[in-house]
């Protein structure tokens, strides 16, 4: 069951994988420089997915529409795995550029806090069963914790960090020469492509356990309610 | 609800502590390092524990003798002397952005860490042609 948003979401990244693997690499990095075509899409997605989540716990409480509420859950879902993939690949791209895995720099502290933070969010959303309850406790929170998207996003121009300020999301010129700049927008169209088509496969999944979770069981027959226990008998027989 | 309300309290009075404590003590540490100018405007870290120093490295003022590298770092309006302990890092070059750690004794800055700060400049080599020469040019 492949869907036309599927094929799309393959072929993109396909695509960005090739452009990314061809374009000529940084000039002082080298070819270490194209972990940015896997870490600048991921942290988007990241900050893609958290926004949905608050649009829709907006939506949800407003409306008392559960579908709102699955698509918050889904969308955070895949939020948090590439806020993940962001925190992973900077490792990766810090330790040959940077000489360190990990510093207590503004901008990585804030991201693995957010990341814990909508880990707490799914976890909050499983505390109880009954639907109606958990879309009303998680858009609460989803609405409080988009609070600090900003502050993530915004923490390496606030404040002095090792982490670099944004290359494209700037005023004035991107930072970065046009080869290298399609090759990254490409990754960035392909993994907004693939989010598209995780949250569809997700919601519909969420919709399908919510499903099950309110439908009225009616008493059937189930293997072994043939065998009766003993019967107790008749007062003093 | 009405049996969760002083826990509920009790919480958000826990947090606004913390909030507090938080932001109260974070304060310098939320910047990552202090520039030459910072240092220099500052008497009080002379000999005063140790801290992160950031800039950029002044072209022509790298000296190696194998054991340690003495380097300038400047911000554009002030310039210190560095003395690094052991070895830079593989980026490390005239012009590049460097974050070292150590302490200052008012002339020079005694460091025996390094971490390199790249800026958010992506460029290509000239023309977008790439040798594997090119890619890391000596210091």
């Amino acid at each position: 069951m492949k869907r036309p948003i599927e094929i799309a979401a393959a072929g993109t990244m396909l695509t960005a994988l090739v452009t990314g693997l061809v374009v000529p690499p940084d000039a002082v990095q080298g070819d270490v420089q194209r972990i940015m075509y896997v870490h600048v899409p991921s942290a988007w997605l990241a900050y893609l997915a958290f926004g949905v989540t608050l649009i829709a716990s907006l939506a949800h409480l407003r409306t008392r529409d559960l579908r709102w509420d699955r698509r918050a859950g889904a969308s955070a879902e895949i939020g948090v795995v590439f806020t993940g993939l962001a925190l992973a690949t900077g490792m990766l791209w810090g330790k040959p550029v940077w000489g360190v895995w990990w510093t207590w720099d503004a901008r990585l502290v804030l991201t693995a806090a957010m990341f814990f933070v909508y880990l707490a969010y799914l976890a909050l959303r499983r505390t109880t069963d009954d639907p109606v309850i958990r879309g009303k406790r998680s858009a609460v929170f989803g609405i409080v914790a988009a609070l600090q998207i900003p502050v993530v996003h915004f923490s390496v121009v606030w404040w002095r960090s090792l982490h670099q300020p944004p290359t494209i999301l700037r005023p004035g010129e991107p930072q970065i020469d046009p080869p290298l700049l399609f090759a990254l927008l490409m990754a960035v169209a392909a993994f907004t492509v693939l989010y598209v088509a995780l949250l569809r496969r997700r919601v519909e999944l969420a919709g399908a356990e919510d499903a099950l979770l309110t439908t009225v069981r009616i008493e059937e027959p189930v293997a072994g309610s043939a065998v009766v226990g003993p019967q107790p008998r008749g007062e003093g027989a | 609800m009405r049996r969760y309300r002083w826990f509920v309290v009790a919480a958000l009075g826990l947090v606004a502590v913390l909030t507090g404590f938080l932001v109260a003590n974070i304060g310098q540490d939320l910047v990552y390092y202090q520039t030459p100018s910072d240092v220099l405007a500052d008497a009080g870290r002379v000999g005063a524990g140790r801290f992160r120093l950031g800039g950029q490295v002044v072209p022509g003022s790298i000296v190696d003798d194998g054991a340690s590298v003495t380097f300038d770092v400047t911000d554009g309006q002030a310039t210190v002397n560095v003395a690094h302990q052991g070895a830079p890092q593989q980026l490390f070059r005239e012009g590049i952005g460097v974050v070292v750690e150590g302490t200052w004794d008012g002339v020079i800055f005694h460091s025996d860490s390094m971490i390199i700060k790249h800026d958010e400049q992506y460029r290509t080599e000239d023309g977008g042609v790439y040798t594997p020469d090119s890619r890391y040019p000596s210091p």
